[in-house]
């Protein structure tokens, strides 16, 4: 019979905890992690609870079971705010939440709590070693929330053609452009509500055609203010010309 | 001095506990709140809240708290108490044993919960109106507690209690009679039906059995004034209800009432309306000056709490997009018992959607959900477009429909804007059958594997294993089944939105069939004898906006291999010997039926359909007249009309055929037409009646190259495709066997191998029982007749097997459609000479 299988057995609290800590010194967590869960109780209130709760928490992370990981981290960093470990320990609850979040095209919750749990420890020790890391993290995280409110925008461009809404997609870019000033998608999200404009006035029924023409040439001003260097600027161009040209059936008619 | 009022300062000085408890003192008293050394005021907040908090634990019963002693200014305190006793064992009398476990659990009277006064109350109080709701009037809870000494493993004592509840449900009461007074204008008859949950004894109340519950009647007794207002009279009311018990299982109802004078409607006037007219409005309204007054009817065309889809004002404003429009109706006068009314309406500012999301998509991708949005940002709010999107996504399958929400935050009425965000709950679309069972002389085993949102672009990343790659809304299924006698795989794979810019659906599927010929002396599979059909297809299918959007063009190429060895069963001429079909598939069709799918109650369903294969005889250089006549002749040799041949001669003959045909049959020659129409009109109030029309031919572009043994139509029974071997369409007619109605050839006798013409007409009449979400039934009468040719030259389209029936349908969501049709063939069956008489069919799946 192993320490452990007599650990787990024992009511012995010290013995847990002392197998406990071996176990999770040699990297075996899981096992660490089910002492660990049998004392937990046994030291509320008592002065090495703080070791016994940090490593618990770390059993979680390393057991890659990031959800537990994530709040008891976080139990931890509120329970001990003076302890040695508790920047360490903001950081891997933020961390763990950033494990959780799914690629951009689900469900964000995840990415929104680890950006508001990482910017809470990045708020909170502006000079920690772990500050590096903590910025990447949440770069990534904003660009995915930035990611996806830019693909639902140009899905919207995509689908316009069969549900004939292009305002949608120019709506959607609108806010997207609000959202995220310093986005790298910027100058695509510009061209793509070109795009729709375009589009929306040369799909359109005649009442409204000649000021949806009128429309694309605002569109384009806009687009050429700011990316004139842009590839996508000859494209651009194509779209005016075109535009320009469909307007003149309106100034001779007149 | 007056002490009561402004109580005197202490410092505890020591608390001590007195009493029967199993808590130590130290937790007690730090429970209680109080410290030693700290100030209180006696009397004063802080020892009545330490009592408070001690009776809020819920364990102790008779707390007190007493002054012990005064020393100077510190005060000794005592606290009294005991622990609430625990429940030992709970005896339950007069029901059944099953029942008794869960009374138990919904009044958690398990063993070690305290007992309070309270639990005892609520236990009786909770018995009582159960069985009161089932119809128990005289239902009497008793509940009596014995003390009991629990002694515990740790040698402490607690005190606990046994608890014996003694239930008298007494007999179920119903009522006898109900008795209306007062009233003049509505029968006694009427009113009782108003009653929609009290129903009087009546042998013909099958589905709602008489039995009385007081909140029940007291709805009912509203649903009484109600149906008054309906009729004008506004001011009806009850003026009281009484209940007379007649014997412990009859009670009877009294109801004097007063009726009131009747009313009507005068002058109706719009105020404050500019986005619709008065005229627009009054359309809506559909009540005019002089008409009868009805309260109910006037709340409903301005406001249905009932339907959110309903035709009302209130929807004409939500619907277009003002959201934050009011609407008041306001009686100006009622002189005369003619009531006055102006409807007072504030529209606000129209209100466009801003940012529109969807959360809770764990699997789903954001493209498979946004692409089913028919509320967009930048769009006028409208109520049914978000109800429509509710219901469009609740149909993928993908999320659960009970817990598919919406939210409109941030609504900011000056800039006309509001969000939007639907909250969607995923559940498992995927679905895994696994099954095995006798039948068809041996054992079946089936494994179905179908991922109805599977994700094949994260088909080679491992993490996406979830334990399959989920979330592109796409469909995979797989299928293995296996006998002794046939086996087949199947494969196929669904992309809804293939490209993503608009809904073409793309389907492939791979299969194939292995079937073996049975041994009828081993009763077995004679595994050398096998016909093997390995297909495969790839299809187009795309939603038309032109002539209109209902409007489904779909096209499909498909491949199958036929290969026969050793198996001679009088299917084929050839026992040996192979066949290929390529085939082009185009079909229109135009689906109008509305709103439920299971029961549509109008619009029409169209489809046509091409089969088309190579003209290969016009450019393979084989000269099939010449072979026609070559089979002719040997043909007539197997037949030996004038008994001339040897055996060796004709079955050199035989083979002989077997060889031509092989080499009519190398490559499947034909086109096949398919015409199917059916039409859904309600004739009164849910009663369907729908007609509908079909047609069928199978031809060959070469004459002397024939028709083809495959792809044959199979009339009769309930139209099920068993597994077909050859490519044969089995057509329903109720009222006869499964495909028995064959052509005859020309001597008149039946044939086996299905014809190349055939026509159906059916008309159908429907009326459902119930068509709640979890469960849809309906009853059917039909009348329909059909007939199947082999050769134009025979065809009489109106020469028909006719019958006629009753059947019964049942829609659930977990088995899909199930039913029993009831037919009575008229005709005798080609080859009889009595009508077929009556059949039994049983449907599964979306037939007829």
């Amino acid at each position: 019979c192993s320490p452990y299988h007599k650990a787990l057995k024992k009511p012995d609290v010290g013995e847990k905890f002392r197998v406990g800590e071996e176990l999770y010194d040699k990297g075996k967590y899981e096992k660490a992690n089910k002492l660990f869960a049998q004392i937990v109780p046994n030291y509320r209130g008592k002065p090495q609870a703080e070791k016994l709760m940090y490593l618990y928490a770390k059993t979680y992370f390393e057991m890659k079971d990031y959800y537990l990981a994530s709040y008891q981290f976080e139990r931890f960093a509120s329970a001990y705010p003076q302890s040695e470990k508790v920047e360490e320990a903001a950081f891997l609850s933020g961390k763990s939440a950033y494990l959780l979040s799914p690629v951009y095209s689900k469900d964000q919750t995840e990415t929104k709590d680890a950006i508001e749990k990482l910017q809470g420890f990045i708020n909170l020790y502006p000079d920690s070693e772990f500050l590096a890391e903590a910025n990447s993290l949440v770069r990534e995280l904003d660009y995915k929330l930035e990611k996806k409110a830019f693909e639902i925008a140009k899905q919207y461009n995509k689908i316009a053609g069969y549900n004939g809404d292009y305002n949608a997609s120019i709506k959607a870019f609108d806010n997207f452009i609000l959202d995220f000033p310093g986005s790298e998608f910027r100058e695509e999200a510009y061209f793509l509500k070109l795009d729709s404009a375009y589009k929306m006035a040369i799909n359109s029924v005649e009442t409204k055609r000649e000021e949806r023409l009128e429309d694309v040439k605002l569109h384009h001003k806009n687009y050429k203010k700011s990316y004139n260097e842009s590839k996508r600027m000859e494209d651009a161009d194509k779209m005016l010309e075109e535009v320009i040209k469909e307007l003149e059936k309106y100034s001779t008619k007149s | 001095q007056d002490n009561t009022q402004d109580g005197k300062k202490y410092v505890i000085g020591g608390i001590s506990v007195l009493g029967n408890t199993s808590f130590s003192e130290q937790t007690i008293i730090t429970y209680s709140g109080l410290r030693k050394g700290e100030e209180v005021i006696i009397p004063g907040d802080k020892i009545s809240a330490a009592i408070k908090k001690l009776w809020n634990s819920n364990l102790f019963n008779n707390i007190e708290m007493y002054v012990n002693r005064i020393e100077g200014n510190e005060v000794f305190l005592e606290i009294r108490l005991e622990d609430l006793p625990e429940i030992n064992e709970v005896k339950i009398n007069g029901v059944k044993k099953s029942k008794k476990e869960k009374i138990i659990e919904e009044n958690t009277l398990n063993k070690g919960v305290k007992v309070t006064e309270n639990l005892l109350t609520t236990t009786k109080n909770y018995l009582e109106n159960k069985y009161k709701k089932e119809g128990f009037y005289n239902t009497k809870v008793n509940i009596n507690t014995i003390e009991v000494e629990e002694v515990d493993t740790l040698q402490t004592s607690t005190r606990a209690m046994n608890m014996v509840v003694n239930i008298d449900k007494g007999k179920k009461v119903k009522v006898k009679e109900i008795v209306f007074n007062g009233n003049t204008v509505l029968p006694d008859s009427k009113l009782k039906k108003a009653m929609k949950n009290t129903k009087q004894k009546n042998i013909t109340h099958v589905l709602k059995r008489s039995k009385y519950i007081e909140a029940d009647f007291k709805t009912d007794l509203n649903s009484v004034v109600d149906k008054f207002k309906e009729n004008g009279f506004r001011d009806a009311r009850i003026i009281s209800d009484s209940l007379v018990v007649i014997d412990q299982k009859n009670v009877a109802l009294y109801i004097d009432l007063e009726e009131g004078e009747l009313y009507h409607f005068g002058k109706i006037d719009f105020i404050g309306n500019s986005v619709y007219s008065d005229d627009v409005l009054r359309r809506i309204l559909r009540i005019n000056p002089g008409d009868t007054y009805n309260g109910i009817l006037l709340e409903k065309r301005i406001a249905d709490t009932e339907n959110p889809e309903a035709v009302d004002i209130t929807n004409l404003y939500q619907n277009n997009g003002y959201l934050f429009s009011t609407i008041n109706t306001v009686e100006v006068s009622a002189e005369g018992n003619v009531i006055d009314l102006e409807i007072r309406i504030s529209e606000g500012k129209p209100v466009y959607f801003n940012n529109v999301t969807v959360v809770g998509n764990d699997v789903t991708n954001d493209h498979v959900i946004y692409r089913e949005l028919h509320t967009r940002p930048g769009q006028l709010y409208n109520k049914s477009n978000v109800i429509r999107t509710i219901r469009e996504l609740s149909a993928l399958g993908f999320f659960d429909p009970a817990q598919l929400t919406t939210d409109f935050p941030n609504p900011n009425p000056n800039e006309g804007t509001i969000d939007l965000e639907y909250t969607v709950v995923e559940t498992g679309s995927s679905q895994i059958e696994l099954q095995g069972g006798y039948g068809g002389g041996g054992f079946i085993g089936t494994l179905g594997l179908s991922f109805n949102n599977f994700s094949l672009k994260n088909i080679l990343n491992p993490k996406a294993y979830k334990p399959v790659p989920r979330g592109d809304g796409q469909k995979l299924a797989l299928r293995l089944q296996a006998s002794q006698f046939y086996q087949t795989y199947s494969f196929s794979f669904t992309e809804p939105w293939l490209g993503g810019e608009k809904p073409v659906q793309f389907s492939t599927s791979v299969s194939h069939t292995k079937q073996f010929l049975y041994d009828s002396r081993t009763g077995k599979a004679d595994r050398d004898k096998a016909f093997n059909i390995t297909g495969i297809s790839v299809g187009l299918a795309k939603r038309l906006n032109i002539p209109d959007n209902y409007f489904t063009l779909s096209q499909a190429l498909s491949y199958q291999h036929y290969n026969l060895k050793n198996y001679n069963t009088g299917l084929f001429t050839f026992g040996d010997g192979y066949s290929n079909n390529l085939a082009y598939t185009i079909g229109l069709s135009r689906n109008s039926t509305y709103n439920d799918p299971v029961f549509p109650v109008g619009g029409s369903n169209f489809s046509v359909s091409a089969k088309l294969t190579l003209p290969y005889s016009l450019f393979n250089g084989v000269d099939y007249k010449e072979l026609k006549d070559e089979r002719e002749d040997l043909e007539y040799i197997v037949q030996d009309p004038d008994n001339i041949y040897t055996p060796a001669e004709s079955n050199e003959a035989y083979n002989g055929i077997a060889e031509i045909d092989q080499e009519r049959f190398n490559w499947l020659e034909f086109y096949k037409v398919k015409f199917k129409a059916e039409w859904y009109q309600e004739i009164v109030k849910k009663l369907v009646l729908k007609p509908s029309a079909e047609f069928g031919f199978l031809g060959a572009y070469n004459q002397d190259r024939g028709d083809i043994p495959f792809e044959r139509f199979f009339l009769g029974g309930d139209g099920l495709g068993s597994y077909s071997l050859d490519g044969r369409e089995s057509i329903a007619l109720r009222g006869y066997p499964n495909q028995s109605i064959q052509p005859v050839d020309a001597n008149g006798n039946p044939t086996n191998d299905g014809g190349t013409i055939y026509n159906k007409f059916s008309l159908e009449l429907r009326y459902p029982i119930t068509l709640k979400q979890q469960a849809k039934i309906f009853v059917l009468g039909f009348m329909e007749g059909g007939i199947s040719f082999n050769d134009f030259k025979d065809y009489s389209p109106y020469d028909l097997k006719r019958s006629a029936g009753v059947g019964l349908r049942v829609f659930m969501p977990a088995f899909g459609l199930l039913g029993i049709d009831f037919g009575y063939g008229f005709d005798p069956i080609p080859g009889q000479s009595s009508p077929n008489g009556w059949e039994t069919h049983f449907i599964i799946g979306q037939q007829f």
